[in-house]
């Protein structure tokens, strides 16, 4: 099978797997849920301030999703004993990362599309022409999340306090993506081009690039054992 | 060789001290307090070659999977977490009479920070993982995403600070480089290196002793 | 005059030699421990 076939039919499985129990799905979903009524609770009635902090609030909670949707993405591998079988696999592991990282990145999307429809419904927001830009800005961001995301969650699958570990490792390598991600949407949602904030999307656009090259260089040596 | 490298740290530390007192000058600005400069500022520089060695290291070690490899980017890890801490700490002392405050988010701290937890994340993974090989294996993979992090953590963070926001207070380290600050506080830059790899060199002979033990 | 803060260099240099020291002291420990454990004849494997 080859190298491009075999990632596809990782991303295949899990999805097909979260399509039956949407269980991450459902969690992510409520939890969206949850933020937007807090958001509303402390900050709703004050429009100015909400638009002043809306750009960190959005991504604060895409990354708190993210973090749920990475931290189990090793989960069922995990739970069923399928992890000899992952470790097992012939050719080379990298197919799997990528397999990882495309279901990943599909359920991500899904969700922090969710949650913008959520916000922008409920707090009656315009986003207008910074629709386009936001939508590069969301893609760029969300994979520099996976791509180092899933390759942590291998990393922490099998440790000691796994569910704390994982964001402590993952936040402050992703500070570049958060710094980059909440600055370009600030600037966007006051109107400005995307070309006002390329600076930023270069940067994702290099973040992303050496995460995934190095991500995909060292699955191999995380799933030797 | 290791007790010869230690004594000659222990001198280095004591001539280092004695100048950032006697050689070195009143500061004109901030007066004495100053001084913190002269061990502030080689912290902070020793735990950045610290992580570069740690970085180097773990590239080696994926390479050769030689177990050497691993005891220095191991002990490096961890005197390069201690250093940047006490950096961080004495920096924020430092801070407090001169700026007003013990702490800024300018790009210089946010970025030295952000570093501290990092590497702080590697040693609490080191110590999550019972299996050596596999705290080896996966801490090298760590290295490397981190090293390699450290760009893009710098110019984000000092885009985040400068563009479209006018440059914030004056840094305690402003000083013109006259040669009786100058060289004291080379003396203790090198007085701190050599104390790095001291620490290293007897943090790796545990690291074996340990190992030994285990076998 | 401006006030010199001779506590603040104090905190700042106490604290390191402090700290640094504790340092010292913890990796000698531990070096004696397995020096002891060491050189005791190990454990017939098997």
């Amino acid at each position: 099978m080859s190298w491009a076939r075999r990632a596809l039919a990782v991303a295949w499985k899990d999805l097909a797997v979260e399509r039956r129990s949407k269980e991450t799905l459902n969690a992510l979903v409520f939890f969206s849920l949850l933020l937007l009524f807090v958001f509303q609770f402390t900050l709703g009635s004050d429009r100015e301030r909400l638009a002043a902090v809306l750009p960190g609030v959005l991504w604060l909670g895409f990354v708190l999703s993210a973090l749920l949707a990475l931290g189990r993405t090793f989960l069922v591998e995990r739970e069923h004993d399928c992890w000899e079988g992952l470790l097992l696999a012939p050719g080379d592991k990298s197919a799997i990362y990528l397999g990882k990282l495309v279901g990943n990145l599909a359920l991500m999307l899904l969700v922090e599309t969710l949650v913008l429809a959520l916000f922008i419904v409920f707090f009656d927001i315009d986003l207008g022409r910074a629709m386009p830009g936001l939508l590069v800005v969301m893609l760029l961001g969300t994979l520099g999340l996976a791509a180092v995301g899933t390759l942590f969650a291998a990393m922490t699958a099998n440790v000691r306090a796994r569910e704390l570990l994982f964001p402590v490792l993952l936040l402050p390598v992703q500070v570049p993506v958060l710094l980059a991600t909440v600055k370009a949407t600030e600037g966007l949602l006051l109107g400005e081009p995307l070309a006002a904030v390329a600076h930023w999307v270069k940067l994702l656009v290099a973040a992303d690039t050496v995460y995934v090259i190095v991500s995909l260089l060292t699955f191999d040596v995380v799933l030797e054992g | 060789m290791v007790r010869t490298l230690g004594w000659l740290t222990a001198v280095g530390l004591l001539v280092g001290l004695v100048m950032a007192f006697g050689v070195a000058p009143r500061e004109v600005t901030q007066g004495n307090v100053q001084r913190i400069m002269y061990v502030h500022v080689p912290l902070i520089l020793a735990s950045y070659v610290a992580f570069g060695v740690l970085a180097l290291a773990s590239i080696v070690y994926l390479v050769r999977r030689d177990a050497a490899a691993d005891r220095v980017a191991h002990a490096s890890g961890e005197v390069g977490v201690l250093f940047v801490g006490l950096g961080i700490a004495t920096g924020s002392i430092w801070g407090k009479p001169t700026w007003g405050t013990w702490w800024t988010w300018d790009a210089r701290l946010t970025s030295v920070a952000i570093l501290f937890v990092m590497y702080l994340g590697y040693l609490l993974l080191r110590g999550s993982i019972d299996d050596p090989e596999r705290a080896a294996r996966y801490s090298a993979v760590l290295g490397i995403v981190a090293a390699l992090d450290i760009p893009l953590v710098h110019f984000s963070v000092y885009w985040w600070r400068t563009l479209h926001q006018p440059p914030s207070l004056m840094k305690p380290g402003g000083f013109t480089g006259s040669t009786s600050i100058l060289w004291p506080l080379l003396v203790n830059l090198l007085a701190f290196m050599l104390l790095y790899a001291y620490f290293v060199a007897r943090r790796v002979r545990v690291l074996r002793a340990e190992a030994e033990a285990a076998a | 005059m401006i006030a010199d803060n001779w506590g603040f260099v104090a905190a700042a240099y106490g604290l390191t030699a402090l700290v640094l020291l504790l340092y010292w002291r913890r990796l000698a420990k531990r070096e004696r421990e397995l020096e002891a454990l060491n050189q005791q004849p190990h454990a017939p494997r098997r």
